[in-house]
């Protein structure tokens, strides 16, 4: 693997390649130069994780031909799809050495660490959302139940946009949690379910079920159960299995115009490597 | 494709325990007998679903907070 990196980046077929180095013991993203070939030897493979294509994203805004490699788990490549259709990342400047993916409903064996099941509290237990429950164990609770379940996490949300921030298919310049028409910025605390729905509503279409945002979150809400449901319901209705293939249009249920007016957002930061 | 619009926040408000709230139908300008029964039927129904349950929350929230004090202090008395 190493050296096909190395011979990517001698021959040009590629200007950077992202993937992870271990810095003081911890497996960080990064991207390797052809300035600095022999840094290739540390690319590390297991067991990080980490949105990669999002970082593609970021330097394609900054250099559009920029041609990028990165390693490429089960749902980076499942993202990749979701960012070709959505026009922002060109296929052909992205190259990919496809790796072992992680453990999810869509695939069974993977090493990533960070989707072993966790243990849930036992206050979590008694009044939250077990992250580790299957949608039909939540479903079965009763209305009230769940509702109650459900805003017991959701009132712990600190707004911290973290689980936006962390997803690869959350790359709008002008974000709707930063609206204040519909979500209220500043002061804590968010509006719940408001905030939260507002994201599983957009997540339709997009949500590639990599659980990043749910490791991401600081307070352990179960965001990727949310989610699963939404690719749920756009499956069941819409026929529409998100970032299987690049085949397929993209897919918004928002439908194609939107009218609330423009807020400029400070650009997200590229990831420093110097 | 609206129809699907509605069913999947239909959908998506039913897992968190708000079902039933969300209604679409479709009536001409012609159609002002079946506006009224819309109308009147779904005002029931909301009616008969009782005041929308997430006012309720900022009260229990308190009362969540409380028992899990209590928990703790039960837990490890003063
Ligand atoms: S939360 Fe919605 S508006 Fe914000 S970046 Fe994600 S998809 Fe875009
Ligand atoms: S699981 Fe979370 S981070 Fe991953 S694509 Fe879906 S919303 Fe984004
Ligand atoms: S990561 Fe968690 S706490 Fe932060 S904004 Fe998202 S849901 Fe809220």
């Amino acid at each position: 693997m190493n050296n096909k990196v190395k011979a990517w980046l001698e021959d040009g077929t590629i200007d950077v390649f992202l993937g992870y180095k271990e810095v003081d013991h911890h497996p960080l993203p990064y991207c390797f130069t052809k300035e600095r070939l022999d840094e290739v030897d540390d690319l590390l493979l297991s067991p990080a994780r980490y949105s990669l294509e999002k970082i593609a994203t970021h330097m394609t805004d900054e250099e559009p031909d920029i041609k990028i490699g990165m390693l490429a788990r089960d749902c980076n490549s499942r993202a990749l799809n979701v960012l070709y259709l959505w026009n922002q990342l060109n296929p052909d400047n992205v190259r990919t050495v496809n790796v072992n993916c992680c453990p999810s409903r869509l695939k069974e064996h993977g090493d990533c660490s960070y989707l072993e099941p966790e243990t849930v509290g036992a206050y979590k237990r008694r009044v939250g959302v077990d992250n580790n429950l299957a949608l039909k164990d939540v479903e079965a609770y009763d209305e009230t139940e769940r509702l109650d379940r459900w805003m017991y996490e959701f009132q712990k949300c600190i707004k911290c946009y973290g689980c936006r921030n962390i997803c690869p298919v959350c790359f709008c310049k002008e974000c709707s949690l930063e609206h204040d028409e519909l979500v209220r910025t500043g002061p804590l605390l968010p509006d719940v379910p408001v905030f939260h729905m507002v994201r599983a509503v957009h997540m339709a279409g997009r949500c590639i079920d990599c659980g990043l945002c749910e490791a991401a979150c600081p307070m352990d809400i179960p965001l990727r159960l949310l989610y699963q449901k939404v690719n749920q319901i756009v499956m069941d209705l819409f026929d529409y299995k998100t970032g299987t293939s690049v085949e397929q249009p993209p897919f918004s249920i928002l439908g194609d115009t939107v009218t609330l007016e423009p807020k400029p957002i400070e650009p997200l930061k590229v990831i420093n490597n110097e | 494709m609206t129809v699907k619009r509605i069913t999947f926040l239909q959908e998506l408000l039913g897992l968190l325990g708000l079902g039933g709230r969300l209604g679409l139908s479709w009536i001409s300008s012609a159609e002002a007998q079946k506006f009224v029964q819309v109308v009147t039927d779904f005002t029931q129904k909301i009616k008969s679903l009782g005041p929308n349950p997430l006012s309720a929350f900022p009260e229990k929230r308190k009362a969540a907070a409380a028992g899990l004090l209590l928990e703790q202090s039960s837990v490890m008395p003063a």
